[in-house]
C-alpha cells in the first residue's frame, strides 16, 4: 500500500508534488492513448464520429496493401537484427581493442546516427538516381548496367533497407561502454588459462553483452516498427506499395480522411511493438544482471 | 493617481487594435515571406501594399505556418482549424481542397460580395469560378491566377532533328522523339508527378470525349473503363519504354524534370508560365537556354487540335462569416488582390497570369515576361481547353500516381489494374467513403 508508506502529515505535499506529473501524463499520454484505441473502433474523419465496432480491423486485414506493409515492416526489422546489430557488435568489440585511429573511426561511424532521417534519405535518393546517381555512375565505369533502384519493385525494398543497414553508431557506442565496464581480471584469468583473443570474446565478452545486445535489438525494432521518414522521402511507399511500411500506411489513411482507420493501424503497430518488446526482453533477459 | 494613470495607459496599450483605433485586423495564413516560394513572397508583398493603402482602416496580420504553400498536409491543417472554429480570415486552397473543406460549412461564400458589385464580378475572365463553386452556386474562392499550361521546348535541339517548331500532333511528336533519341537527346522531361500528369491529361484531353472524362469521370473511382484514359496511359508508357523520357522520371520531384531540361539532355518539358521565373531564369540554367526556349500549346491527336490545360483552381478563401467588420476587410482585400493593377504586379513577380481581364496595352506596358505570356494570349483561340487535373480531380491525386506509375511503366501491373487502382486510390484521397 503506497499510502501507508507516506509519513504522517506528508500526504498533501506528496499529492501536490505528484499532481503536475500526473496531469501531464494523463493529458499527453493516457488521453491520446485512449483516443487512439477508442477511435480505432469508429468511422471518424474529424467531423463525424460513429462507432463501427471491428469494421476498421476487418477492412484492414482484408486489404492486401496492409499485409504488404506488415511484411515490409518486418523485413526492415529483420535487416536491423540480422545485419545492423551483429555488425555493430563486431565493430564495437574491435574498436574496444583501441587500435591506432580508433577514436576517429568511432566518430565516423557515429555520424550517420545523428544525421536526421530526412537529410539521410535525400543523400541516398541522389545516390540511387538512375541518371546521375553515384551508384549507377560507378557501375557504368566498371561496365555493369545500372538499374532504377528505387522505382523497380524487384530492388526498391532492398535499396531502402540498404540505406540504414549499416547505421551502427548506436550499437557500437553501447557495446564499447559495456565492454569498458567488464573487469579486466576476467580476461587476464582467461589468458593465463591459454584462451585466445577470439575465445575470450566468445566466452566472456559476448555473454556479458547479452543485455546490451538485447537493448540494441529492442531499440532498433521499435524504430523500425514506426519507420516513416526514410521511406516517405525515398519512395513514398511505392512503386506499387513495394516499400510501404505500417506507419506510412497509417499516414495514407490519415490523409484520406479516414482517421479512425488510421488509428486502427496505429493500434496494430502498438500491439506488434508490445509483442516484440516482451519477446526480446524475455529472450535476452533484459534487466537481469549479466555478471 | 500616477499609478492609476499608468494602469490606464497599460490597459490601453494592451487592448484590441480594432476597438482602440478603429482599425480592423484580419489574419492571413498565406501571406508569409518565403525565400523559395515566389507566390508566397508575392502574397506577402501584396499584403504589405494592402496595409499601406488601407492604413488605419484595415490591417492584415501574417500568420506563420508550415502549410502556407502547397503541401499534402495543407488540407488537414485547415480541417483541424475548421474543427476548432479558428480558420484564418484569409488563406489559399486549390479547388480539390475547397471541395473537402466546404463540408465544414466554415468557408465564406463570396457570391454575395460579387453579386453586390457587378463591376468587380465582370472584371474576371469567363469560367474562372467554375472550379471554385459549390453545387448551389456558392463561390468559395476568389481566383489568384488563371494560367495556361503547355510545352516548353528547346528550339536548337528540335532544329537539330529537323524541326523548326514543336510538332502539331502527338503522332508527329513521336516521330520527332525517335529522331531526337537517335541523336542522343531525350524528347520529354518528366518527373513522375506534376509534369508527367500534365502530359497524361493533355493526351486524354486532346481526344474526342476526353474533356468529359477530365471534368466528370475523374471522380468516378475507376478509370479503367475509359477509352481515352487507357489510350493516354499506354501511349505515355510506351514513350518511357522507348527511352523518349528521362530515365529519372519516377522520382516525383519536379527538379529532376527541370534538371533534365536545364542540362539540355531533354528537349521539352510540360509546365506553366511560372517555369520561366522559377526555373529557366534560375542560376542553374545556362544563360543561352532562355533564348533557345519557346513556349507552345501541347499537340493534339489530330492536326489543328492542339491542347492546353487552363489552371483556374487555386484561390483565396476565408473563414470569416459572421463578423461584419472583418467580412468587409476580407472583401476589400479580395477586390484589391484581384484588381488588374495588382494582377499585373503578380505576373511580373511570379510569371503567373492574372484571372482578370487586363487591357492589352496594360500588359504591354507592364513589360511582362514574353515566354510566360505567350501561351496565355493563344488560349482564347486554342481549340481545346481543359481544366487542370488536380483542380477537377481528387485532391492528392499525385500520391496514388507516384505509387503506381513506375510499376505500370515497368510492366509490373497492366493498364486495367493501373487505372482501376489509380481511380480508386485517388477518389479515396478526395475523402470519399
Amino acid at each position: 500500500m503506497v499510502a501507508s508508506r507516506v509519513p504522517p502529515g506528508m500526504a498533501r505535499p506528496v499529492a501536490v508534488s505528484i499532481a503536475p506529473g500526473a496531469i501531464l501524463f494523463t493529458v499527453f499520454f493516457l488521453a491520446p492513448f485512449a483516443v487512439l484505441i477508442g477511435s480505432s473502433f469508429a468511422s471518424w474523419g474529424g467531423l463525424d464520429f460513429t462507432f463501427t465496432g471491428w469494421d476498421n480491423y476487418q477492412t484492414m486485414v482484408q486489404d492486401p496493401v496492409f499485409w504488404k506493409a506488415v511484411r515490409n515492416t518486418l523485413f526492415y526489422s529483420a535487416v536491423s537484427i540480422v545485419i545492423q546489430v551483429p555488425f555493430g557488435v563486431v565493430v564495437g568489440i574491435i574498436l574496444s581493442q583501441k587500435l591506432p585511429g580508433w577514436r576517429t573511426f568511432r566518430t565516423v561511424i557515429f555520424v550517420p546516427f545523428v544525421i536526421s532521417g530526412a537529410a539521410y534519405a535525400l543523400v541516398y535518393a541522389a545516390f540511387y538516381n538512375s541518371r546521375y546517381g553515384l551508384l549507377n555512375q560507378t557501375l557504368s565505369v566498371v561496365g555493369a548496367g545500372g538499374k532504377d533502384w528505387l522505382y523497380d519493385t524487384s530492388t526498391a525494398r532492398s535499396a531502402v533497407a540498404a540505406t540504414f543497414a549499416f547505421i551502427i553508431g548506436f550499437t557500437v557506442i553501447l557495446v564499447m561502454a559495456e565492454i569498458a565496464s567488464i573487469p579486466r581480471e576476467l580476461y587476464e584469468a582467461a589468458e593465463t588459462d591459454g584462451a585466445s583473443l577470439l575465445q575470450q570474446h566468445l566466452r566472456i565478452t559476448l555473454p556479458l553483452l547479452r543485455n546490451v545486445i538485447g537493448t540494441c535489438i529492442l531499440v532498433r525494432l521499435l524504430g523500425d516498427i514506426g519507420m516513416f521518414d526514410v521511406v516517405f522521402i525515398l519512395t513514398s511507399g511505392g512503386p506499387n506499395d513495394s516499400t510501404v511500411t505500417l506507419a506510412l500506411y497509417a499516414y495514407r489513411a490519415y490523409l484520406d480522411g479516414a482517421w479512425g482507420y488510421a488509428n486502427a493501424v496505429g493500434t496494430t503497430i502498438l500491439l506488434i511493438g508490445l509483442i516484440l518488446i516482451v519477446t526480446v526482453r524475455r529472450a535476452f533477459r533484459i534487466g537481469e544482471r549479466a555478471l | 493617481m500616477l499609478a492609476l494613470a499608468s494602469l490606464g495607459l497599460t490597459v490601453a496599450a494592451c487592448s484590441d487594435d480594432a476597438t482602440s483605433s478603429g482599425e480592423v485586423v484580419i489574419t492571413c495564413a498565406a501571406c508569409q515571406q518565403s525565400p523559395t516560394d515566389p507566390f508566397l513572397q508575392y502574397n506577402y508583398e501584396a499584403a504589405q501594399r494592402f496595409n499601406q493603402q488601407f492604413a488605419g482602416t484595415y490591417r492584415i496580420e501574417v500568420q506563420q505556418n508550415q502549410n502556407a504553400g502547397s503541401s499534402p498536409d495543407r488540407l488537414q491543417y485547415y480541417q483541424r482549424l475548421a474543427l476548432a472554429d479558428d480558420l484564418p480570415d484569409l488563406f489559399q486552397l486549390n479547388s480539390g481542397e475547397i471541395k473537402s473543406l466546404q463540408t465544414t460549412n466554415k468557408l465564406r461564400n463570396f457570391s454575395g460580395d460579387l453579386n453586390a458589385d457587378p463591376a468587380w464580378k465582370d472584371t474576371f475572365l469567363p469560367s474562372v469560378f467554375d472550379a471554385l463553386s459549390g453545387d448551389d452556386r456558392q463561390i468559395w474562392a476568389i481566383p489568384q491566377q488563371r494560367d495556361a499550361i503547355g510545352m516548353f521546348y528547346n528550339t536548337k535541339l528540335f532544329a537539330s532533328a529537323g524541326y523548326a517548331a514543336f510538332p502539331a500532333t502527338w503522332a508527329a511528336f513521336e516521330q520527332a522523339a525517335a529522331k531526337l533519341k537517335a541523336r542522343g537527346t531525350t524528347a520529354l522531361a518528366a518527373d513522375g508527378d506534376w509534369a508527367t500528369m500534365l502530359i497524361w491529361v493533355n493526351l486524354i484531353g486532346t481526344q474526342p470525349g476526353g474533356k468529359d472524362f477530365l471534368t466528370g469521370e475523374l471522380d468516378s473511382g475507376d478509370y479503367s473503363g475509359n477509352a481515352q484514359a487507357v489510350k493516354a496511359s499506354e501511349t505515355l508508357r510506351a514513350w518511357h519504354n522507348k527511352g523518349w523520357v528521362n530515365s529519372d522520371a519516377f522520382s516525383g520531384d519536379f527538379q529532376d524534370a527541370a534538371a533534365a531540361y536545364l542540362s539540355q539532355s531533354a528537349a521539352s518539358v510540360a509546365n506553366g508560365p511560372w517555369f520561366v521565373k522559377t526555373t529557366l531564369k534560375s542560376k542553374s540554367a545556362p544563360a543561352d537556354l532562355y533564348h533557345d526556349t519557346a513556349y507552345t500549346t501541347a499537340p493534339g491527336w489530330a492536326d489543328g487540335e492542339r491542347g492546353v490545360i487552363v489552371v483556374t483552381g487555386a484561390g483565396w478563401v476565408s473563414g470569416t462569416q459572421a463578423d461584419g467588420d472583418k467580412a468587409k476587410a476580407v472583401t476589400e482585400f479580395a477586390k484589391f488582390i484581384s484588381s488588374p493593377a495588382e494582377s499585373l504586379k503578380q505576373a511580373q513577380a511570379t510569371g503567373a497570369n492574372p484571372p482578370v481581364k487586363v487591357e492589352t496595352s496594360a500588359i504591354a506596358n507592364a513589360g511582362l515576361e514574353p515566354l510566360s505570356t505567350g501561351l496565355a494570349k493563344t488560349v482564347a483561340t486554342t481549340k481545346y481547353t481543359y481544366p487542370h487535373v488536380r483542380v477537377y480531380g481528387p485532391a492528392g491525386f499525385g500520391n496514388a500516381w507516384k505509387n503506381l506509375w513506375p510499376a505500370y511503366v515497368k510492366g509490373e501491373i497492366d493498364t486495367h489494374k493501373f487505372l482501376s487502382r489509380l481511380g480508386t486510390d485517388a477518389t479515396k484521397q478526395a475523402g470519399a467513403k
